[in-house]
């Protein structure tokens, strides 16, 4: 794969935006929340506008790792600080600006200790942007850490619903995947033999016996995996997410689990292509009770956020099912939902995050009307509703016929399964869209207030961008497709 | 290619008509929501510009040999790309404006029937959506791009069927519609995978083309997708066994049914059968299978329709069988059979929903508005019973003819006995309408604020000139024949046999039928109880309709929610984040017993101490 140097580091300039936020938010008094709130949103912008202005300027006739730069840190141990995005780590980077800005102006009413938790939200987006851009196995290593750490202490502080038990739960869960990647990385520099760390460099072939790369990368699948949510690795997701407070479940849902499914495929993926190749139908049979167990599990829960929480699961059971396929077009697929489903989960959660704020409960029986009580939250409900279901039009839908069509190539049961797991998750939906915002207004939520339009900007520019990528899907395939074929050639 | 669609004018307006309700629908709901008045207004700007086009583009294509195809990619993944074309062909050409005839007539209606509800924007903004979702599934080029707009036609009339979503019954029923066609769908995407892996392409004439699919796939694939793609046409058209959603989704607004029953959403699944027909009609085994089906559907819709004692509900049943009528006369191999009773039935349905709307709210005291409404629905009744010279009577010919072409007699009785069963409970009720005993006779499907007067003139017009349209339309049989020959696939069409004596049978069938109808419930002294009624298990099991809604609330809830489901979440609670947790608690049990070893009491040092040399010197002593 070629790299293209940049003339100039934007990427970590990305970076910094998130450093310097950090740093800034440190160092203003904690009694001016507003501040901290103005500056947090500056910041976050910046980052969007940076991944913006670079997801549009990826040249993709070029194709390649772009916007390459690198700094030796330790040469001895062939340590190196470098970065690149190709078509993988574009739309990911594009997906974390979004989230994390979006998630910022979601909180903007929280009064609850506001500098720490910005500046540890701050610092989880730092490890995320570090670990789409990384091309070095240490550093991939350690923004894995970065990013996991502070969520032990937003879930424990601004959390709710049993959360010292939930955060504890995703802590140790979490680290027991680094602990399995973190022994396959060394496994793998090791047996290379080649003093580096750089991910290119220990991409050549024939580096690695077929049993050796077997090995490394089951351990990084399931790893990697848990982070994704795979069956049956993910019950740490729904107790996590029903503790987390919005923004972190947004930032958690939208783009942590997507980590999960990336470093499969960047690390997994490109460095144990006979691994892949040799555990392929693993994959693919956990991917399918993914899909149809995670439905199933979620139509019985009582709770709003479980039942995203299990949506989840099921959505990132079609990314795992499309990276099973080995197919060119079940890669595309699989990162094209990676990067829908990180938006449309937002967009859930940012909308239940305001219900949940005014009504003080997430039981589904308790709630009802909401559509005429405060339509504009609804409304986004809904909206994020239909593109979980798969509508047409709708961002979520062109990853899941992408996959499917794939997958029933390659696997035509196992296909046929997860189709029909699409009754299952239209009718989850749209059941709790019925008992939530239909029905007639609950008295004692009657009085309360929608969401302002200021409020309602974040919850727009997400459901914009599903409709967006849903009418004009080619503009993200083009760009994976770029790397995906690159990556199976 | 782009200088080829832009010097071609039908493509050209096609495209700006149908891109026209999308707009519509975004400026709705985005923009001119607090504008009520404003948003019918671009609605129905939007529609009618549609409809204009509609039958501009019919009437500079008449006589069309062959169809105007216009093809551009949409997504390119990696081997698949996802093409977005027009295809106007004859059958695209009269469902373009068919069903933005009917979409503008129905808006329209709306003006008066909907004024002075509060979601009335909303309201306008769903019309426009599912005006846009349907034309363009009208003139899809490929059958994924079909099945693209066929979801968002499901999508659209949930959002319709549900408008009174404060309602449980409305929710309930749009939730019912939507999960059943999806049941459905799931069939048809699996067929249209397949069909794809196989031919590497979707393109609806080269589907048509049956030499060409015939060399590329066995006869076993061709049955199995046909199959496939035919469970979406049972689910999207109300078919056995998946009829029980549309009933219920008599909870929509009313003019909502006349444009989901007549020429839209459940019309879409025999539309697609029409625009497949050339490969449909390569499997024997589908097409028997379709029969049959519709047959089913057709005779098990008459027979609820018989006890049912609502307006609306009634002709949700009519529309259920003839819906399986068409299929009937399609299956039976006859497109024109099948395309020309969807084109007379729309008319005819439409007519009857607007008007039973007027009945169930008794809209306006005004005499001449009211006996104008009796006389448009006993013009539709008529046509749907098949009385000559009404339009229905000239389809209904045409698909029994074809049924008595077959070798096996038992297609032509029960299509006759279906058409016969039609004519009987379409009398039934409109007696009951017109020489009412019960004041309690028909429940009101729709229980919505109060209504403004006014907007009684429009609606009228709209009435009479579906009427006009319903007695005009048979005489243009032959004309709409002849033109429908140039489709896609009509290729593959038997000849429909003549047979002189057909039409007095057909119409005395009904007369006969109208007959028994005026004995026990037009005369005098009938006590307007039917022949099914007297018998109370008959009655129960048409009226409960035949159980089926109950056998599929029994598995819903037993084996879904009761079974699979909550096994799966006590799975998921006990035993997977049961071996979590308990991995957890065990780590914390041995540490707390590793603990108990430093307490710092000198005694329990001292007899581990003792116990392990004496171990040791066990060990070491014996061992040694």
């Amino acid at each position: 794969m070629e790299l293209h140097y940049a003339t100039f580091p934007y990427l970590t300039s990305l970076l910094l935006c998130c450093g310097v936020g950090l740093l800034i938010i440190l160092f203003i008094p904690a009694d001016r929340p507003k501040a901290i709130k103005v500056v947090s949103a500056i910041f976050s912008g910046l980052t969007l506008a940076i991944s913006l202005y670079l997801y549009l300027s990826y040249d993709k006739q070029l194709g390649g790792f772009q916007f390459a730069e690198r700094y030796e840190w330790i040469p001895s141990l062939g340590i190196s600080f470098s970065n690149a995005a190709d078509g993988f780590g574009m739309p990911m980077l594009l997906l974390t600006g979004i989230v994390f800005f979006t998630a910022v102006l979601t909180m903007w009413e929280m009064e609850l200790r506001v500098k720490e938790f910005f500046a540890l939200i701050f610092l989880l987006v730092l490890g995320v942007f570090g670990l789409f851009m990384s091309l070095d196995l240490f550093f991939i290593f350690v923004w894995f850490d970065v990013s996991l750490f502070p969520m032990y202490l937003l879930i424990a502080i601004w959390g709710s619903t049993r959360k010292e038990y939930g955060a504890m739960k995703l802590t140790l869960y979490l680290l027991a995947g680094s602990a399995l990647i973190l022994p396959a990385l060394i496994y793998l520099v090791v047996s290379a033999g080649l003093g580096t760390f750089d991910l290119l460099a220990l991409m050549q072939s024939d580096l690695f016996t077929a049993h050796q790369q077997q090995l490394a990368f089951l351990l990084l699948y399931i790893g990697f995996g848990i982070l994704a949510g795979v069956f049956p690795f993910h019950t740490w997701s729904p107790v996590g997410h029903v503790a987390a407070p919005t923004a972190v479940s947004m930032i958690h849902a939208g783009v942590l689990m997507k980590i999960g499914a990336f470093g499969i495929l960047r690390v997994g993926i490109f460095l144990c292509p006979e691994g892949w190749r040799y555990w392929a139908e693993l994959m693919a049979v956990l991917a399918t009770c993914g899909i149809v167990y995670g439905a199933l599990v979620g139509l019985r829960q009582t709770d709003l956020k479980y039942v995203i929480g299990y949506s989840s699961v099921s959505h990132m059971g079609i990314v795992g099912l499309g990276l099973s396929t080995m197919t060119i077009d079940g890669v595309n697929g699989a990162v094209f939902q990676m990067f829908a489903h990180g938006i449309m989960t937002a967009l859930f959660f940012s909308s239940v995050g305001w219900i949940y704020d005014k009504t003080h409960t997430k039981a589904i029986p308790e709630l009802g009307g909401l559509s005429r009580i405060m339509p504009r939250a609804a409304t986004f409900f809904i909206i994020a509703a239909f593109t979980g279901i798969g509508v047409p039009c709708l961002a979520s839908f062109w990853g899941e016929l992408v996959v499917f069509l794939s997958c029933v190539k390659v696997y035509p049961v196992r296909g046929a399964l997860a189709v029909g797991g699409l009754v299952i998750s239209a009718l989850f939906m749209l059941r709790v869209v019925q008992k939530t915002c239909y029905g007639p207004p609950v008295e004692r939520f009657a009085h309360l207030p929608d969401l302002s339009l200021a409020l309602g900007v974040p919850r727009m520019i997400l459901a914009s961008v599903i409709v967006i990528f849903g009418l004009f899907p080619g503009w993200l395939f083009d760009m994976i497709n770029t790397a995906t074929a690159e990556l199976l050639k | 290619m782009l200088d080829y669609f832009l010097g071609e004018f039908s493509l050209c307006a096609a495209t700006g008509a149908l891109l026209l309700p999308l707009v519509s629908f975004a400026v709705i709901m985005l923009v001119t929501r607090p504008f009520p008045k404003l948003s019918a207004g671009i609605s129905i700007g939007a529609v009618a510009v549609s409809l204009g086009v509609a039958v501009a583009l019919l009437v500079r294509n008449w006589g069309l040999e062959t169809p105007l195809v216009y093809k551009t990619t949409w997504v390119v993944s990696g081997q698949m790309s996802i093409p977005l074309g027009i295809l106007l062909d004859p059958v695209s050409l009269s469902m373009l404006a068919v069903v933005s005839a009917v979409s503008f007539l129905v808006q329209v209606y709306s003006l008066g029937y909907m004024a002075g509800d509060p979601g009335f924007s909303r309201y306008y903004g769903c019309m426009s959506l599912f005006a846009w979702a349907m034309l363009t599934l009208s003139i899809s080029g490929s059958l994924l791009q079909l099945f693209i707009f066929w979801e968002l036609v499901g999508l659209s009339s949930y959002l319709l069927i549900g408008f009174w979503f404060e309602k449980f019954s409305a929710s309930e029923a749009g939730k019912k519609a939507f999960v059943m066609t999806r049941t459905g769908d799931v069939a048809f995407m699996l067929g249209l995978i397949l069909l794809w892996l196989q031919l590497g392409d979707l393109d609806i004439g080269l589907l048509n083309d049956g030499a060409a699919v015939t060399a590329r796939l066995s006869t076993g694939m061709i049955t199995l997708t046909a199959l496939l793609i035919f469970g979406g046409i049972v689910g999207k058209s109300a078919q056995f066994p998946l009829l029980t959603w549309l009933p219920d989704a008599m909870e929509g607004p009313t003019p909502v049914s006349a444009l989901l029953h007549s020429a839209t959403m459940v019309a879409a699944g025999v539309y697609l059968f029409a625009r497949l027909f050339g490969f449909f009609a390569l499997s024997p085994v589908l097409m028997a299978v379709c029969l049959a089906i519709g047959t089913i559907s057709l005779l098990l819709a008459s027979s609820m329709a018989m006890v049912a004692r609502d307006i609306k509900q009634v002709w949700a049943y009519s529309t259920i069988s003839q819906l399986g009528f068409m299929l009937m006369g399609l299956g039976a191999g006859s497109f024109f059979a099948g395309t020309f009773h969807l084109i007379t039935h729309a008319g005819f349905k439409a007519l009857l929903f607007l008007c039973a709307g007027v009945l169930i709210h008794h809209y306006d005291t005004n005499d001449m508005f009211l006996k104008t409404v009796m006389i448009c629905m006993i013009v539709a009744a008529g046509a749907l019973s098949g009385l000559p010279p009404l339009s229905g009577f000239f389809s209904k010919e045409l698909i029994l003819g074809r049924l008595l072409d077959l070798s096996n007699p038992v297609w032509f009785i029960a299509g006759a006995l279906g058409a016969f069963l039609t004519a009987y409970y379409t009398f039934r009720l409109i007696f009951i309408i017109l020489f009412p005993r019960k004041s309690d006779d028909h429940d009101q499907a729709d229980h919505h604020g109060h209504h403004s007067k006014g907007g009684a003139g429009a609606m009228a017009v709209v009435l009479c000139i579906l009427a006009a349209v319903t007695v005009a339309l048979g005489f243009f049989e032959h004309p709409i024949l002849e033109f429908l020959n140039g489709a896609l696939g009509a290729g593959r069409s038997m000849p429909v046999g003549h047979h002189g004596w057909l039409p007095v049978v057909a119409g005395s069938l009904a007369v006969v039928a109208i007959g028994i109808a005026w004995l026990e419930f037009g005369r005098k002294q009938a006590r307007q109880v039917g022949f099914v009624e007297k018998l109370p298990a008959v009655a129960a099991l048409f009226g409960n309709r035949w159980y089926l809604d109950h056998l599929y609330r029994y598995l819903l809830d037993k084996w879904v929610y009761g079974g699979v489901s909550r096994l799966f979440a006590w799975n998921d609670r006990r035993v997977i984040d049961g071996a979590v947790d308990g991995t957890g608690q065990s780590v914390i049990g041995l540490g707390t017993l590793l603990a108990r070893l430093h307490t710092g009491l000198i005694q329990y040092r001292l007899m581990v101490l003792f116990a392990v040399m004496a171990l040791l010197i066990l060990y070491f002593g014996l061992g040694g």
